[in-house]
C-alpha cells in the first residue's frame, strides 16, 4: 500500500477525464520528466546521450506502428519506407526551400501520411498475412521509387544532406542539444497517442481490431478507419525519419529497408502490442540489445575465447541472442515486457498485504 | 521491333526459375496447410539444409548421395525438433506470434550458421554440367531444369499425398478443424510434426538445388522473400497454387527485366510481382487457389 | 521475472565496463561488417586489420605509442554504425576507419563536426576525394569514378578502340551502385562508345534476364559490373551459363576477390575474368611475411583469412595508411597527445607510401584525399589470379571535371 487508490473524490467531468486521475500517477509522471529534462542530460556523458537519442528516435517510430498493429491489427511490413518518405520529404524541403525544421518536419509527415493512406487501400479487401505482404510491396515500390526518381532522391547516391535544426538562432549539434530535442518530441508523441486512444477514433480502431465484423454492424465506416490508421501511423513513421534525419545530418533511404520495418515490428512485440507503455518498452529493448551483448561480450567473454575469434562471434551471436530472445519472449510471455511490468506493478500495489 | 528470339529465352528462363521458387514456396505452403503456421524464416531452412550438405561435401569429403541423405535426415530431425521445441508451445496464440517466432527463429539461424561453418562462401558440386543445353535459341542450364523437375516431382507427390494417402488426408483434417480431428482420434501433436518434416525435406533438396546454383552461405538465405509473392498469388495453402504462383513471378520478374526496365532505368524486377500481386489480391483476396476463409462473429 | 532482473543488474554492469583509453594508447576505430550482406568482405578484411596493428605494436607501437583497434561490427547498418562512433569518440579515438557506403554517408557531417577523419577506401563517397569540400574524408583509395575511368581504359585496350563499340555496365540497384554513372557517361560523350544500363535489384541473388540481355539482345562487346556481396559471384557465374566470355568483363575492386571466384564455383568456372584492384594480391609481400613471422614466433599457424588475399592485403593497407597518419600526427607532436585533427593533418602529409609493393604509390593533399586513384588489372588464369597490368589511373581530367561538379 504504496500509495492511496480509494477516496478521491472528483469534482468537475474534467478531472473524471485527466489522463492521469491518481496522485502516485502523476507524481511518478513528475519525477520521470524532471529525471529526463533535468537530472540525466547533466550527470550522463556524449557517449550515453546518444544511445538515448537512438531510442528516442525509435520510440517515436515504435508508437506509430503500435497504433495500425497493436491498436487496429492491421500488420504492416512497410513502417521503413514511411521513414524514408518523411525523411526525403523533410530533407529537400530543408535543402531546396530552406524550410526551418518546424515547418519540414509537419509537412515531411504529413506527405508520409499521404503515402500510408494510399499503400493501406488494398485493407478494404485483404487481411491479415496477406495485407501484410501487400504493406511489403508497398515498402519496396517506395523504395525503388526513391532510388530511381532523382528529383526526390536529390542525385545518384540518393542522399540529402540537411543542415543541423536550429532553435530561436542556436544551432542544435551536440548529443546534449540532440537529446532535449528529441526527447520533446518524444513527450509529444506519447501524449498524443495516449489522447488518440481515448477519443471515438481510437475506439474505433480498437473495434476494428477485436471484431471488424461486428464493428462494421454497429456502424463504424471500417474501411475509413483503417485509412486513417494507416495515415496517422505513417504521420509517425515519417515524423520518425525526419527527425533520425535530423539527428544524422543526411537522409538516405538505405537505412529505411526491410531490416528496419521488422526491427520495429519487433520492438512492439517484444513490448507488448496495444498499449503505450509497451511501445516505449519495446523500443528501448530493442535499441540497446545489441549495445548490451556487445558490451557484455566484451567484457566476460574474453575470458572464454581469444580476441581473434571473439571479434567473429560476437555478431554472429548478437544475432543468436535476438532472436532467442523473441522467441522466449513469445513463449514465455506473449503480452511482452508491458505485461511483465503490470506484474511488477500489481505485485507493489497490495505489498506487503498480498492476499 | 519485337525480337522474339530474346523474348523466348527470357519465357523460358522465367518458367525455370519461376519453378525453382516454386520449390521454396512448397515448403512454405506445407507449412501453413497443415499447421496454419506462416514460417518466415524459409529461406533460412533453405540455407541450413545447403550449409549441411555443402559442408558434408567440402569438410568430410563425403559422397554425394551420402551428403545429401545428410542434409535430407537432418533437416527432418530439425523439422521435428523445432515443432516439439519452439511451435508446440505456440498452439492458439494469435497468428502474428507465430510470425515473429519464426522471424527470431531465422535471426538465430543467420548467426548460427556462419558461426559454426564460417562465413565464406561454399560451392555445393553437383554432378550437373555447367554448360547450357542449347535447344535452338534457347540457352537452357542444367541446374535450373534440374530443380524446376524436382519442383514438379514435388507437386506430383504432394499432391497425391494429400489426395489418397490416410496421413495427407488426415493431415488435411488437422488443418480444417483441429478439435474435431482431435475427436476422431487423429494425434494432432505428431501431424503438425509430420508437416514440419515434410518442410525439413522440400528445403533440403531447395537448399541442394539453390546452393549449387548460387553458392551456399548466409545470403542464401534471402531467396526467402520470394516466397511471399509466389504464395500470395497462388493462395497461402495451395500445393498447386504455390507451382503456378511461381511460374507467374518466374516469368513476371523476367518480363519486366526483360521490357519494362530499359524504359525506366532498371529494378521493377524486383516489385514487378509485388504490383501484380496486389492487382491479383484485390480481385481474389485469397489467392488464386487459396480457400476463403469464412468469418464468423 | 528474477531472470529479468538479473539480466538489467548484468547490462548495466556490462555498460558501465566500457574501457577508456589508457595513457600512451592511441585508439583507432574500426568498423566491419561480421553479420550483413558484405561478410565475407569483413571477416577477411578486418583480421588483416588487426593483424597490421598487433604487428606494429609487437615492434613497439609507433613512437612508443602502442596502438589500439577498436572493432565493432556494424552490421552494414547505419544505427550500429552512429552508435559505435559515438563510442569511438567516448575512448578517445583519433581517426575511424568507416565501413560501407551508407555509413560513410551518415557519419560525413559527424565526423567534420568533430573534426576527426573517417577513411572510406575503394567505397564510399566518391565526391570526398576533393579534400576542401570534404575535410575530414579520406578515400585514400580509388573511388568507384576513379574505378570506372579505369575499367573503361582497360576494355579499349582490350578492344582497341572504344568508338561504336558497346558496353554493358551491370550494377547493383543502391547508391553505391549507381555514382559511377555520371563518369561513364562522360567517357560515353568523349570516347563515343555505346552503352546499356542493366540494374541487378538487391539481394542480386537472381539475374538472369539481366545477363540474358547482356548476352542475348544486347550482344555487348564488353562488360563493366560493378556488384558486391554475393552478386559478383552470380554474375559470374550466370554470365559463363549464357556463354558470355568473362575475358570481356571486368569487375570493379569489390567484386574482385578469391572468395567471388570460389563462390562461382572455382578458378575453372570463373576463367577469364578481369577485376580491378587496389592493392596487391598473394601473399608475396614483405609486410605479410612479416605478420606470418609474428604468428610463427608466438607459435601460432598463421591466420587462415591470410589465404583470401585480396580483402585481408586490403585490411593490412588501411591499417597501415591510418598508422602512417598517427606516425606523422605524432612526429609534430612528440608528446603523444595528438587529436583528430593532427591525424588530419598526418593523412595529408602522406607521400609516397607502397607498403613494400603492396599499394601504389599514394600521395595525399589537403585537396586530393583520393590519393592517386591507382588501380591494377588481375585476371584468373589456369588456377589463380594473375597482374595483367601494372598500376594506371585513366581520365583524370574527366574524373577531375565530375568531382568538381558534384554537389
Amino acid at each position: 500500500m504504496i500509495h492511496r487508490e480509494s477516496g478521491l473524490l472528483k469534482t468537475s467531468y474534467q478531472a473524471d477525464m485527466a489522463l492521469y486521475p491518481l496522485p502516485i500517477a502523476r507524481w511518478s509522471v513528475a519525477v520521470i520528466l524532471v529525471l529526463a529534462f533535468l537530472v540525466l542530460p547533466l550527470v550522463l556523458s556524449e557517449y550515453y546521450l546518444s544511445i538515448i537519442n537512438l531510442v528516442s528516435v525509435a520510440i517515436v517510430g515504435a508508437l506509430g506502428l503500435n497504433i495500425l498493429v497493436g491498436y487496429t491489427g492491421q500488420v504492416s511490413i512497410g513502417h521503413g519506407a514511411f521513414m524514408s518518405v518523411g525523411a526525403y520529404t523533410a530533407a529537400n524541403l530543408a535543402v531546396r526551400l530552406g524550410a526551418p525544421f518546424w515547418v519540414s518536419l509537419p509537412l515531411g509527415g504529413l506527405m508520409a501520411a499521404a503515402v500510408g493512406a494510399v499503400v493501406g487501400i488494398p485493407s478494404l479487401r485483404i487481411k491479415g498475412l496477406y495485407l501484410a505482404i501487400a504493406t511489403l510491396a508497398g515498402q519496396l515500390i517506395i523504395e525503388w521509387t526513391i532510388n530511381h526518381v532523382t528529383w526526390i532522391s536529390g542525385g545518384v547516391q540518393a542522399s540529402i544532406e540537411v543542415p543541423r535544426p536550429s532553435l530561436f538562432g542556436i544551432q542544435i549539434s551536440s548529443q546534449r542539444g540532440m537529446y532535449f530535442f528529441l526527447l520533446a518530441f518524444v513527450v509529444l508523441a506519447i501524449v498524443g497517442v495516449m489522447n488518440l486512444m481515448r477519443t471515438r477514433v481510437g475506439r474505433a480502431f480498437v473495434a476494428i481490431r477485436d471484431q471488424d465484423i461486428a464493428a462494421e454492424i454497429i456502424g463504424i465506416n471500417i474501411f475509413r478507419y483503417k485509412l486513417l490508421a494507416f495515415a496517422i501511423s505513417s504521420f509517425y513513421a515519417g515524423v520518425t525519419g525526419v527527425l533520425y534525419t535530423y539527428y544524422l545530418g543526411i537522409a538516405n533511404y538505405e537505412q529505411y529497408q526491410i531490416t528496419t520495418s521488422i526491427d520495429y515490428l519487433a520492438m512492439i512485440i517484444i513490448g507488448g502490442l496495444g498499449s503505450v507503455q509497451g511501445a516505449v518498452f519495446g523500443a528501448i529493448f530493442v535499441t540497446l540489445l545489441p549495445i548490451v551483448i556487445r558490451t557484455s561480450m566484451e567484457t566476460f567473454g574474453g575470458l572464454l575465447f581469444s580476441s581473434g575469434a571473439l571479434l567473429n562471434i560476437i555478431p554472429n551471436l548478437r544475432l543468436i541472442v535476438f532472436g532467442l530472445l523473441i522467441i522466449v519472449f513469445l513463449i514465455v510471455e506473449p503480452e511482452g515486457l508491458n505485461r511483465l511490468w503490470r506484474n511488477i506493478r500489481s505485485y507493489f500495489r497490495v505489498w506487503p498485504f498480498a492476499y | 521491333m519485337f525480337d522474339w528470339q530474346f523474348g523466348v529465352l527470357l519465357l523460358s528462363n522465367g518458367i525455370l526459375i519461376g519453378l525453382m521458387y516454386s520449390l521454396i514456396a512448397l515448403g512454405f505452403v506445407l507449412v501453413y496447410k497443415a499447421t496454419d503456421a506462416i514460417n518466415f524464416a524459409q529461406g533460412e531452412f533453405v540455407m541450413i539444409a545447403g550449409f549441411v550438405v555443402a559442408v558434408a561435401i567440402a569438410a568430410y569429403g563425403a559422397p554425394l548421395w551420402l551428403a545429401v541423405a545428410v542434409g535430407l535426415a537432418g533437416m527432418i530431425g530439425f523439422g521435428f525438433a523445432l515443432e516439439r521445441v519452439m511451435l508446440r508451445k505456440l498452439i492458439g496464440r494469435p497468428v502474428i506470434a507465430v510470425v515473429m517466432a519464426t522471424i527470431g527463429l531465422a535471426a538465430v539461424l543467420r548467426g548460427f550458421g556462419p558461426l559454426v561453418w564460417g562465413a565464406g562462401t561454399k560451392s555445393l558440386p553437383l554432378p550437373i554440367p555447367e554448360e547450357p543445353v542449347v535447344l535452338g535459341p534457347l540457352f537452357i542450364p542444367p541446374i535450373q531444369l534440374v530443380g524446376a523437375g524436382v519442383s514438379l516431382l514435388f507437386l506430383a507427390a504432394f499432391s497425391w499425398f494429400f489426395l489418397r494417402s490416410r496421413r495427407g488426408i488426415a493431415m488435411r483434417a488437422v488443418a480444417d478443424n483441429q478439435q474435431v480431428a482431435m475427436a476422431m482420434g487423429i494425434n494432432v501433436e505428431r501431424y503438425f510434426g509430420l508437416a514440419w518434416a515434410m518442410t525439413g525435406i522440400v528445403s533440403a533438396l531447395g537448399g541442394i538445388v539453390w546452393g549449387n546454383l548460387l553458392g551456399v552461405d548466409v545470403q542464401l538465405s534471402l531467396v526467402g522473400l520470394k516466397v511471399f509473392p509466389v504464395v500470395i498469388l497462388g493462395g497461402l495453402d495451395s500445393i498447386p497454387g504455390a507451382i503456378v504462383g511461381g511460374l507467374i513471378v518466374g516469368l513476371v520478374e523476367n518480363i519486366a527485366a526483360g521490357y519494362i526496365d530499359p524504359y525506366v532505368g532498371g529494378g521493377t524486377k524486383d516489385f514487378a510481382p509485388y504490383v501484380l500481386m496486389i492487382v491479383a489480391l484485390m480481385v481474389r483476396p485469397y489467392g488464386i487457389f487459396g480457400k476463403a476463409i469464412i468469418e464468423r462473429i | 521475472m528474477r531472470a529479468t532482473l538479473a539480466f538489467l543488474t548484468g547490462a548495466a554492469l556490462a555498460l558501465g565496463s566500457i574501457a577508456p583509453a589508457t595513457a600512451a594508447e592511441i585508439v583507432i576505430g574500426a568498423q566491419c561488417d561480421r553479420t550483413g550482406p558484405t561478410q565475407t568482405v569483413g571477416t577477411n578484411l578486418c583480421p588483416g586489420f588487426n593483424d597490421y596493428i598487433k604487428l606494429i605494436n609487437s615492434k613497439g607501437g609507433v613512437m612508443g605509442h602502442t596502438i589500439r583497434a577498436d572493432e565493432v561490427d556494424n552490421e552494414y547498418k547505419v544505427p550500429p554504425a552512429v552508435e559505435s562512433y559515438e563510442r569511438y569518440k567516448k575512448e578517445g579515438a583519433v581517426t575511424v576507419s568507416v565501413y560501407g557506403t551508407p555509413q560513410v554517408y551518415a557519419l560525413t557531417q559527424k565526423l567534420t563536426e568533430d573534426r576527426i577523419p573517417g577513411t572510406s577506401p575503394g567505397f564510399g563517397k566518391a565526391a570526398a576525394a576533393d579534400g576542401t569540400k570534404y575535410p575530414y574524408i579520406f578515400p585514400i583509395a580509388a573511388t568507384y569514378w576513379s574505378q570506372a575511368a579505369a575499367a573503361v581504359k582497360y576494355a579499349k585496350d582490350q578492344m582497341g578502340g572504344l568508338k561504336g563499340k558497346k558496353i554493358a555496365y551491370i550494377f547493383y540497384d543502391n547508391p553505391a551502385g549507381r555514382e559511377p554513372l555520371p563518369v561513364l557517361e562522360e567517357l560515353q560523350k568523349l570516347e563515343g562508345f555505346e552503352m546499356r544500363t542493366f540494374a541487378v535489384p538487391p539481394p542480386g541473388v537472381e539475374m538472369g534476364a539481366q545477363v540474358l540481355d547482356i548476352a542475348q539482345r544486347y550482344r555487348a562487346d564488353f562488360v563493366i559490373s560493378h556488384l558486391f556481396g554475393r552478386s559478383p559471384s552470380v554474375a559470374i557465374k550466370e554470365l559463363k551459363r549464357v556463354g558470355f566470355p568473362l575475358k570481356k568483363v571486368i569487375g570493379f575492386v569489390w567484386g574482385a576477390a578469391e572468395a567471388d571466384v570460389e563462390a562461382a564455383g572455382g578458378y575453372g568456372v570463373a576463367e577469364g575474368y578481369s577485376a580491378l584492384e587496389f592493392a596487391g594480391v598473394g601473399e608475396d609481400y614483405p609486410v605479410l611475411k612479416e605478420i606470418k613471422e609474428m604468428y610463427k614466433k608466438e607459435g601460432k599457424p598463421e591466420p587462415k583469412e591470410m589465404k583470401e588475399s585480396v580483402y585481408y592485403n586490403r585490411g593490412v593497407f588501411l591499417a597501415a595508411i591510418h598508422v602512417e597518419a598517427i606516425r606523422n600526427a605524432l612526429k609534430a607532436k612528440p608528446d603523444g597527445k595528438i587529436t583528430g585533427a593532427d591525424t588530419k593533418a598526418g593523412f595529408e602529409k602522406i607521400k609516397n607510401f607502397t607498403l613494400g609493393g603492396l599499394v601504389p604509390p599514394i600521395e595525399i593533399t589537403p585537396t586530393d584525399h583520393e590519393g592517386g586513384g591507382l588501380v591494377q588489372v588481375w585476371q584468373v588464369s589456369g588456377g589463380k589470379w594473375v597482374k595483367r597490368t601494372d598500376w594506371f589511373r585513366a581520365y583524370p581530367e574527366v574524373v577531375a571535371k565530375v568531382i568538381k561538379e558534384a554537389k
